[in-house]
């Protein structure tokens, strides 16, 4: 062949290694050796001497722990990171062989939206996409299919920061933002962690590194897990975890760690809704999500709004990757009053019902101590006929009721509180009524009653759940059930 | 057959009715409000009813039939289409569910796809309600294929579910109402997940109802669908949303259906914003658009309407409010829609004049700010559009900035590709925002003149047949 073909090749190549910050990034995700570019000579222009290396856009395909990825990251050195007609027709290829193999499709998207003064070709009835879809319309398409992941690292906006927030998890680094360019060309963001306090984003890390780090972590749930099943150093503590006070708090997070395999857990949104905690972990090896009330929230574990939006995302998150549910349940009832009626919470309290009611992967609920009204349903899908928890377990500590022992005492001797010549005088009188109230699906009698399909020790819980789980073998169905709602 | 045993079973049926109580009768008149009958009576064509359950329930304690079991449930026709209705009753101790009947109704309602009315006002479980002890995982077992709530949430999606609130509605009777499509509210109802006793207890505070959980504040914040005066109105409006589940002739084009470019008007001219409904008015049948949510995320309009008599859905800006910007509200309110009008086969007519979406947060200084920009809320929506599988017509009379278009039509590079994608010659393309690369604008399949709009749209959708014979819900429709 003509040698000087050869070389036009290789410079043109050369160049588009110039984008580095993007290589790296994808490099130090995927196995060794395994990346495969597409594009890689794809510039701005036509032109042989082309300076836009990749046209801010590397995209390909690799392997994380040995299984396919599609990877792509813009490069904020080439021309800020932008979107132009032609690399978005890369992204759409991976996201075409994404959809297609159901590969997980993993995107740094740092970079200023659209191109500006880019030549777009505008005349009527020319549809940008040269796949089966556009940008968005794929990202949507695997929603629920395959895992999608946005990697948030510096300045994001308009049309990049879209494309994070179609996807199911994000993960950005600290001091990263987000945001939008105004009409006259203003620049306004709001820091990444604004948007996880909203549930826009999942999770911040301290650096790029970390955040590499978390979605070859994330994808191992996806896949096989860490090839570890290992208990945690902290399972033979379970128990002490409970305070001896029924209404002392504590951290869910300490049963999370002690129940699930050691050195497994990644918690997702941990910066918003508080009283509600959602992490992925493995079980016995087995990757799962677990959900939990967390009783050292402000609001004591009550269900509010956000935290039933949490709920509700986290189950669809499960259901679509086939993870089995571990739901630890210790929560007074969904949250009442003014600023919880205000915020919806009549309407919002039926997302995790409903995403419970449509799930078809197990669950198994443990209740760790209370769980009064509404609050239960919440957690495990209520007693339905077809839809029940596959395994429903308490501990020793549960407690039930219509709400809780002390306010339905409060309820029903409100005139002899109020009449009482003391505080004391006055909790006394509760004490011994919400005494006299305790519901039989509380503590052993909770077993009696077949209230639960057994009343555990703590300790206990995590070889029946593994048990079962090895019953339920991981199966993906041939057809996507259900996208993954973004909020 | 001994006859005394009809006797007995005459008198218990008898001692059923309104007219065995007139002073209760009498009371709930005072208030203003209709008995649970009553209710039924007026939603229920004349001759139709068959009761369920009408001398339930056992008392399981004493074993004894009790007088009333809460409320009333039956199957009948609301203008010849085959519903299940259902009223709690409040005189009776608070109300109850209809527990064990409704679970029932549920699995007819699901096996023959009949949409479910449910008025539902009272105070959650009963404080002696059989099952309170029993640590919720219910003993006696589901009377047919459903518990409670997993029948709304079964049915969601599949047939119109719509709930009338009219007085106080906490806890259970709050959640079978939140879970609905459709709630309708009367003035000075509430509906919250616990009432004011709860709230006393749990927080200290003393509040009424109202001030609780009012229905007027979830007018404005979008936890109810429709705010109306009295019951009369609450069952002319539960007939009216289930009358857009059939096609059916309806009238001639709306006002100013000639006239309809001159409603668009110059944003920048003496006039300022316009307002959308009287556009959407001339667009549609005449006296059929129909709001929903109408005070809550005002910057969109979502509504129910007629071209030619097919029932569609509407989604439109509203420049008018917020210069039709899409908050974070706004963007649910149209995700919610798309799914509504998806599952009950409505296609969909888009109306698009936005400058794109906007963002609300509290800043620093602790005051509320807005900035252009998106969050999730507004991605559902696109995520909404690209699983619906009913057409959309997209109409850009204005502008279409950032993601706003797509929140509202779609995006045009796949499944969720309009039927239509049509601009006024008032569009205003401006230039390629942050957007423009994955959005695809500016990819319209005709300009149009306004005049025009409706014919088109009608011509397309005698083309595309609506298809509510499918065997399986698509999905259920998200609350919020």
């Amino acid at each position: 062949m003509d040698a000087e073909l050869l070389t036009q090749i290789t410079d043109a190549r050369d160049r588009a290694l110039a984008a580095t910050a993007a290589r790296n990034r994808i490099e130090r995700l995927v196995d060794p050796g395994s990346f495969v570019e597409y594009g890689v000579l794809a510039g701005e222009s036509s032109d042989p001497d082309d300076d836009a290396p990749a046209d801010a856009l590397v995209a390909g395909v690799g392997r994380v722990h040995g299984h396919p990825v599609t990877v792509a990251s813009y490069d904020t050195t080439v021309r800020h990171g932008t979107q132009t007609d032609r690399n978005m027709r890369k992204l759409v290829r991976l996201l075409y062989l994404a959809s297609r193999h159901r590969w997980p499709f993993v995107v740094f998207v740092d970079g200023d939206g659209a191109r500006p003064g880019h030549p777009w070709v505008v005349p009527p009835i020319v549809v940008y996409n040269r796949g089966r879809f556009d940008v968005y319309e794929g990202l949507a398409e695997l929603s629920g299919w395959a895992p999608t992941i946005a990697v948030i690292s510096g300045r994001t906006l308009d049309g990049n920061a879209g494309l994070a927030l179609l996807c199911d998890f994000v993960v950005a680094t600290a001091g990263s933002t987000v945001g939008s360019r105004g009409s006259d060309g203003t620049i306004y963001t709001r820091p990444v962690e604004a948007l996880a306090a909203d549930g826009s984003v999942d999770l911040i890390v301290d650096d790029e590194a970390h955040a590499i780090d978390t979605v070859a972590d994330y994808l191992a749930y996806w896949g096989d897990g860490f090839g570890t099943d290992e208990p945690s150093p902290t399972h033979g503590l379970i128990a002490d975890i409970i305070p001896v006070d029924r209404r002392h708090p504590y951290d869910v997070r300490r049963v999370i760690e002690a129940l699930a395999d050691a050195g497994t857990v990644l918690e997702l949104g941990e910066r918003w809704a508080p009283s509600m905690v959602t992490a992925l972990a493995t079980l016995g090896g087995r990757p799962i999500g677990m959900m939990a009330n967390q009783p050292l929230s402000p609001v004591a574990g009550a269900i509010d709004s956000p935290a039933a939006d949490k709920a509700a995302r986290f189950v669809e998150l499960c259901d679509a990757y086939e993870l089995p549910i571990v739901s630890l349940v210790d929560n007074p009832g969904y949250m009442v009053g003014p600023d919880a009626e205000r915020g919806g919470i009549a309407r919002h309290h039926a997302r995790p019902l409903a995403a419970l009611h449509h799930r078809t992967v197990p669950l198994c609920s443990v209740q760790l101590r209370k769980a009064y009204g509404l609050g239960p349903f919440a957690m495990s899908g209520w007693g339905a006929s077809r839809l029940m928890p596959e395994l429903r377990l308490a501990w020793p500590s549960v407690e039930s009721g219509g709400m809780s022992l002390e306010g339905a005492a409060f309820l029903v001797k409100r005139k002899e509180i109020r009449a009482a010549g003391s505080p004391e005088e006055a909790r006394a009188i509760r004490d011994s009524y919400a005494k006299e109230m305790r519901d039989p699906a509380s503590g052993v009698s909770a077993g009696r009653t077949f209230s639960f399909d057994d009343v555990i020790l703590p300790g206990e819980t995590r070889e029946r759940i593994i048990a079962l789980l090895e019953a339920i073998p991981r199966v993906f169905p041939a057809a996507k059930k259900h996208p993954i709602d973004p909020r | 057959m001994d006859p005394r045993l009809i006797e007995e079973l005459a008198a218990a049926k008898a001692a059923q009715l309104d007219d065995a109580r007139p002073g209760v009768v009498a009371t709930v008149h005072q208030a203003g409000r209709l008995t649970a009958r009553e209710r039924v009576g007026e939603l229920l064509d004349p001759g139709t009813e068959v009761e369920y359950g009408s001398i339930a329930a056992l008392d399981r304690t004493t074993g004894a039939w009790v007088a009333e079991a809460g409320g009333v449930d039956y199957i009948g026709t609301v203008d010849g289409q085959t519903v299940i209705t259902s009223s709690t009753d409040f005189t009776d101790r608070g109300g109850g569910y209809g527990a064990g009947r409704l679970e029932r109704l549920f699995a007819l309602a699901q096996e023959h796809r009949w949409p479910l009315v449910l008025f539902v006002d009272g105070g959650g479980s009963r404080a002696r309600h059989p099952r309170v002890g029993l640590g919720h995982l219910e003993l006696n077992g589901p009377f047919g294929r459903y518990q409670l709530f997993d029948g709304v949430a079964e049915l969601s999606g599949w047939v119109p579910t719509v709930a009338v609130v009219s007085g106080p509605s906490f806890a259970g009777h709050a959640s079978l109402a939140g879970f609905s499509d459709f709630v309708i509210a009367t003035g000075g109802s509430s509906i919250g997940m616990g009432g004011p006793p709860m709230v006393e207890a749990a927080l200290g505070l003393a509040l009424s109802a109202s001030e609780l959980a009012g229905v007027e504040m979830h007018e404005m914040t979008g936890g109810i669908d429709l705010l109306v005066d009295d019951e009369h109105q609450a069952i002319a409006a539960a007939r009216r949303y289930l009358s857009y589940w059939r096609d059916e002739p309806s009238g001639p084009a709306g006002p100013g259906a000639e006239a309809i470019a001159e409603l668009v008007t110059d944003r920048a001219g003496a006039d300022g914003p316009y307002d959308m409904v009287p556009v959407l008015e001339a667009l549609v049948d005449q006296g059929s658009l129909f709001g929903l949510r109408p005070q809550f995320a005002r910057s969109v309009i979502t509504a129910f309407a007629r071209i030619d008599g097919r029932s569609v859905g509407i989604l439109a800006s509203q420049p008018g409010v917020d210069d039709g910007a899409i908050d974070e509200q706004a963007a649910t309110k149209a995700a919610r829609f798309v799914e509504l009008c998806d599952a009950y086969e409505l296609p969909i007519v888009a109306v698009i004049d936005t400058p794109g979406c906007i963002t609300r947060f509290t800043g620093d200084d602790g005051t509320p700010q807005i900035q252009p920009g998106i969050n999730r809320w507004h991605t559902r929506a696109v995520m909404a559009h690209h699983h619906r599988t009913v057409p959309l017509f997209a109409v850009q009379v204005g502008r279409g900035g950032g993601l706003g278009p797509a929140v509202l039509g779609g995006m045009t590079g796949g499944r969720s590709t309009p039927v239509l994608w049509a601009a006024w010659p008032s569009t205003d393309i401006g230039t390629g925002d942050g957007f423009a690369a994955v959005r695809n604008q500016h990819a319209y399949d005709d300009v149009i003149a306004p005049a025009d709009t409706r014919q088109r749209i009608s011509r397309l959708l005698a083309r595309l047949p609506r298809q509510l014979d499918r065997a399986a819900k698509k999905h259920p429709i998200d609350t919020w």
